[in-house]
């Protein structure tokens, strides 16, 4: 086997002509980011943040919520489990409405996600048969105190359809399509209005 | 006068530190005081150069290598050199009032002559004298410290080519 | 013009002035001292505290990003934040470390720093202390900080502050030699070792009697620059308080106001040395139109800035590479200036200048030569294997 090592040895004379170049022209470089710093529009590419916002991406995700069709006491969401059952973490807690009679109602009572358990994975999402979970795109919820704050209730996690289209307007548009599609296919179909 | 008195006071205090200690470390930082407390008289005598001479040199380099002498010694923490004596202790306690003895009342004979040079002895004066009417000492010594230092460097180098 | 140039001397013959009516005349050159000390205490932590300003924002543009600008408008009230932020920290000494001298290190460091600024001439008749020595007395002074850190890396009682400690000890004193002698040449030239005289002695022909621009005076400054640079501890020569070395060095065990102490005796140290080399090379407070304390203001200013540009591009020397930078390479090479400078003083225009010239490029090549710094790979021949 050959090993190599570095080995020393005195300069060549074109060599020692670019001594104290090397130092020159790492100063000049530097000089010029300096200088173009100030002169040059986007050579520093730091954003601002709380002034200037860089634009999010419609697929971004990152908390659930609950989308209503008219009013905020007729949401989507039956109540059905599904997404409590599915969620990795357990984040969801759903308690059904009951009528006076005790039977129970399309509708959940208590829909609590506790949004520090919450691992913004959009399973909730993927699995809900209804299309009334979504994942919303705000990031800054800074909260003083975790089990108060951090614990969103049904009102706070409501949002009209407006809301949806205007944060992901595609997946808007084609929920909207399917279920317009839907609708039509159960209004047509014979013998399933009760 | 009480400039005098106050710095007397320091340097003597730095003095005993730097025998009396028992952290080697303090030690050295109280001769440093010393060495300091020195230069400050010789700028009370009107002697700045040496002064200035005196901080590059003794605190500066003197210093700096018995710090490092000390960073090679093993026990920086013992015991003060008047308990590590023990039994010798009444022995050097004699010894040294008898050399204070001495050299107390050699001094205290001594006539110093009013000082023969009236005024400010000057940086240039000093260059001057060194290489006009003191060349021969001063080339004697700059060879000596050359000696020195290439004294120095062979005990350093001789355990290198030892190994190889 | 004159009143401007002169301001700072003027207010303070006014102050003693109106003090003569009230106060007996023994106290009076104590007035005066006093008031050059006051002014210096005021004006050295501020010149530090902005200088730590100007240099995040200089580091900052040159790595493309903002420095800081949230801190008041762009970023000028940052110091005072960094200030309050070290005076609230708490105060950690370690276990076994020797409390007094753990606390002695950084008054220790700062007051030599402070005490560096008593003889810089910063303006016409503005020297706090006009000394005869004072060059002398500037570098003295220096090299007793430089015992301070060996003081703070000791008494931390952390093998890497002594490790930090050792390095910065023996890369000061390295540089101090090739530092004095760079500097030889202006006592040779001017006769004295005044700044003040220095100064005044490069006076006349509209600026080119500065001695930078003579040929041991541009080898004597960067010999001069470049040890300056070392011994405040700056990178690229910052191996004893390197960042990612050493952990931090002599200072790791510094927390708050004892931090904040050898922070600013670094900046100190670095105004300090900046505003020697514009007095010795550059002309101190000459200049044509401005007033001669913003001349002076505006050349230190400028030298700080390359301090701070040769941190912002180079990356730190190991700590061989470094001393053996000083003692092979910058010390012949100051002597060789000091060879230089005396063939310029004694023959005459233009013979001198091209004489001169040729032996510091000679003695440039020759070191150049002697110091083998290009690597090539090859193959490794063992004697007794093959």
């Amino acid at each position: 086997m050959s090993f190599l090592y570095a080995k020393r040895y005195p300069l060549y004379a074109k060599e020692q002509l670019m001594l104290g170049l090397g130092i020159a022209k790492g100063m000049i470089v530097t000089l010029k980011q300096f200088i173009e710093s100030y002169t040059k529009k986007g050579s520093i590419f730091t954003v601002q943040y709380p002034e200037e916002r860089k634009p999010i991406a419609e697929a971004f995700r990152n908390f659930p919520i609950l989308v209503y069709d008219e009013t905020p006491e007729d949401p989507r969401c039956v109540a059905c489990d599904i997404c409590a059952k599915e969620c990795p973490p357990k984040c969801i807690t759903i308690v059904r409405d009951r009528d006076e009679q005790g039977r129970g109602l399309q509708k959940p009572k208590l829909f609590d996600i506790d949004v520090s358990v919450c691992m913004s994975c959009g399973i909730c999402e993927e699995v809900c048969p209804f299309d009334a979970i979504y994942m919303d795109k705000e990031f800054e919820l800074s909260a003083y105190n975790r089990m108060h704050s951090l614990n969103f209730h049904q009102e706070q996690l409501l949002r009209p359809n407006s809301y949806f289209h205007k944060i992901r307007p595609t997946d808007a548009a084609q929920i909207d399509a399917k279920r317009k599609e839907k609708e039509k296919a159960k209004n047509t179909q014979p013998g399933t209005t009760a | 006068m009480l400039f005098f008195y106050l710095l007397a006071t320091l340097t003597v205090l730095g003095a005993l530190g730097a025998t009396l200690m028992k952290n080697l470390i303090h030690c050295a930082l109280c001769l440093i005081l010393f060495f300091l407390g020195i230069a400050t008289f010789y700028i009370l005598l009107g002697a700045e150069f040496i002064a200035a001479v005196q901080i590059l040199i003794y605190v500066g380099a003197v210093a700096t290598l018995v710090l490092f002498a000390i960073m090679l010694t093993q026990n920086v923490v013992g015991e003060t050199t008047l308990k590590g004596l023990g039994q010798n202790r009444w022995w050097a306690l004699g010894l040294t009032a008898a050399v204070i003895g001495i050299l107390g009342s050699a001094i205290h004979h001594q006539r110093f002559s009013a000082a023969s040079y009236a005024g400010r002895l000057t940086t240039q004066e000093i260059g001057q004298a060194l290489v006009v009417v003191y060349a021969l000492p001063f080339e004697v010594v700059s060879l000596l410290l050359t000696g020195a230092m290439i004294g120095a460097i062979v005990i350093a180098m001789e355990d290198r080519k030892k190994k190889q | 013009m004159e009143l401007i140039d002169q301001l700072f001397v003027l207010l303070k013959q006014a102050i003693l002035k109106t003090s003569e009516s009230f106060l007996p005349p023994v106290f009076l050159p104590f007035l005066s001292i006093l008031i050059s000390i006051t002014a210096i205490a005021l004006f050295a932590p501020l010149t530090m505290m902005y200088l730590t300003w100007l240099e995040r924002k200089v580091i900052a543009r040159m790595q493309n990003r903002f420095g800081p600008n949230r801190v008041g408008i762009y970023g000028l009230l940052q110091p005072i934040a960094d200030g309050i932020k070290m005076l609230t920290k708490e105060d950690v000494v370690p276990l076994g470390a020797d409390r007094v001298v753990h606390f002695l290190a950084p008054v220790a460091v700062v007051v030599p720093s402070l005490l560096l600024f008593s003889v810089l001439p910063f303006g016409r008749g503005m020297t706090a202390v006009n000394l005869d020595i004072g060059l002398l007395f500037f570098i003295a002074v220096s090299s007793i900080g430089t015992l301070a850190i060996f003081m703070g890396g000791w008494a931390s009682r952390n093998k890497f502050s002594l490790l930090g400690a050792m390095r910065a000890l023996a890369q000061m004193i390295s540089y101090e030699v090739p530092l004095v002698l760079s500097v030889v040449p202006v006592v040779m030239m001017t006769g004295t070792l005044s700044t003040q005289k220095i100064v005044e002695a490069q006076a006349g022909w509209r600026g080119f009697h500065w001695y930078l621009f003579t040929p041991w005076g541009v080898v004597g400054f960067l010999i001069f620059f470049i040890c300056s640079v070392s011994e405040v501890n700056r990178t690229p020569f910052d191996i004893p308080e390197g960042e990612s070395e050493i952990v931090a060095g002599f200072h790791t065990e510094y927390s708050g106001m004892k931090f904040a102490l050898f922070y600013m005796a670094e900046f100190l140290g670095a105004f300090a040395y900046s505003a020697l080399g514009a007095t010795l090379f550059l002309g101190g407070w000459q200049g044509p139109l401005l007033p001669s304390w913003l001349w002076f203001g505006l050349k230190t200013f400028f030298l700080v800035f390359v301090m701070i540009w040769l941190r912002g591009t180079f990356p730190r020397l190991r700590v061989d590479q470094l001393m053996s930078y000083a003692w092979k390479f910058l010390l012949p090479m100051a002597l060789v200036n000091i060879l230089a400078a005396g063939i310029w003083h004694y023959l005459s225009f233009p013979l001198s200048l091209i004489v001169s010239a040729s032996v510091l490029l000679i003695g440039f090549i020759a070191l150049s030569r002697l110091a083998p710094t290009g690597t090539r790979l090859e193959k490794r021949v063992y004697r007794y294997a093959e």
